[in-house]
């Protein structure tokens, strides 16, 4: 999927993450959270395999994170995506 | 849930909770949000460009998550309207209640501490990585509104004792000259300069963020706090990055904020190893160069003289098309 437009998703509440995502030439992600050391990794992979499931190349993505777990990142993200690319 | 407030009994409440909070209820703002229980205000924010603001939370309700929820939708409706980047000015005490929202310490000094929202910050300096070599370096923040042969002498000063100088050019548009016409005269007038690199300040450097009232005609007294902020932060952040340790100024005899900075940077840079080194402005007929001079002239229509005060490369960009446009627009104002 393209990314088109800009989009948000998500709260900065605890246990939840922000989500940015814009049109870009590259795939570029940014990650943020307040448990980079102990998960960055993991939260870093479930990213990848959400973008990578939906088909986007090209986007720079920025998350800021206070500890989501895996399916409300991956909740969240797909939200965005869905924001950012329909009409 | 958080909501817009603008009915005027929305107002009075907000108003009623900041000064409960010890704060105030600051116009402009381009957005302004509150939560309500059974009724009563229990939270505000408001954000006015980049800047969050007014951020308070009724002491009963403290601990749980309404400023979370306040400031989510603030940054959330601000992203909407094209604003990526979002700073707060809260007390020193205060500032890890923001941390833990995933906001940076950009700098603190005693009464007020800075934070942005993201990682904008290491984004910018990362962008200049590869352009930085080790060495001797110096630094100027100039305006260059426009850029003048009072500049180009200080350029080519401070050029001159350094290995490699960052000509760091306001990006700030609230001059006469747009900031991608001051960049291009920059450019063009230390083409020849092999070893000066021209990059734009960005929000961390005498901008609206950490430095408003750089932009307005008198001084007030926040004035002094901010200026603190934004010279902590070139010295804690930007100058450690670029390798920078001395930041060159041209003494100032005409205008009073810019004659406060200087005073500030001799009080604060040097502790933090970055040295000042003043340069004496060059003259023309006795009288300091300086660009508002040239911009007073070009406002009158004195077009002869500013040759002898601006490089030939300004000179070709005042008299092109472009250039007419912008000051001709500016003398209309």
């Amino acid at each position: 999927m393209k990314i088109v437009k800009k989009a948000q998703a998500g709260t900065m509440q605890s246990s939840d993450l922000m989500v940015f995502l814009e049109p870009a030439d590259t795939l570029k992600v940014t990650i943020e959270s307040t448990v980079l050391k102990q998960f960055g990794e993991l939260i870093r992979a479930k990213v990848d395999e959400v973008l990578q499931k939906h088909g986007v190349e090209a986007a720079e993505v920025r998350i800021t994170d206070r500890g989501a777990l895996d399916y409300a990142i991956e909740a969240r993200l797909e939200t965005a995506i869905m924001r950012a690319t329909e009409g | 849930m958080v909501t817009s407030l603008l009915s005027t009994d929305d107002l009075r409440q907000a108003r009623v909770l900041l000064e409960a909070s010890g704060l105030q209820f600051e116009t402009p703002y381009d957005d302004l949000v509150g939560i309500f229980e059974a009724g009563r205000m229990v939270a505000v924010g408001a954000r006015q460009g980049r800047i969050l603001k007014m951020l308070a939370v009724a002491t009963s309700h403290q601990g749980g998550t309404l400023l979370d929820e306040v400031v989510t939708e603030l940054v959330g409706r601000g992203y909407q309207e094209g604003v990526d980047s979002f700073f707060v000015f809260t007390s020193p005490a205060l500032a890890p209640n923001f941390e833990a929202l995933n906001f940076n310490l950009l700098a603190a000094s005693g009464k007020t501490a800075l934070l942005e929202y993201g990682d904008g910050l290491k984004r910018y300096l990362a962008r200049y990585t590869r352009q930085i070599h080790p060495g001797n370096n110096g630094a100027i923040v100039a305006n260059c509104n426009p850029f003048t042969l009072g500049h180009r002498y200080l350029v080519e000063q401070a050029a001159a004792a350094v290995d490699q100088l960052f000509l760091f050019v306001v990006r700030e548009e609230r001059s006469l000259f747009p900031f991608g016409a001051r960049m291009r005269m920059v450019q063009d007038g230390t083409a020849d300069l092999a070893n000066v690199t021209v990059v734009d300040t960005s929000w961390y450097a005498v901008s609206s963020i950490t430095f408003p009232t750089y932009f307005l005609k008198d001084g007030d007294p926040g004035g002094a706090i901010q200026m603190e902020l934004d010279l902590l932060l070139f010295a804690q952040r930007i100058a450690p990055h670029f390798q920078v340790r001395t930041r060159f100024v041209g003494n100032e005899p005409l205008c009073g904020t810019t004659a406060a900075y200087n005073e500030a940077m001799h009080r604060i840079l040097p502790p933090l190893g970055v040295e000042v080194r003043e340069i004496e402005r060059k003259n023309a007929d006795q009288q300091p160069i300086s660009a508002s001079r040239v911009r007073d002239m070009l406002l009158r229509g004195e077009l002869e003289g500013i040759a002898e005060l601006v490089p030939l490369s300004t000179l070709d960009f005042l008299l092109s098309s472009e250039g007419i446009k912008i000051w001709v627009k500016g003398e209309t104002k």
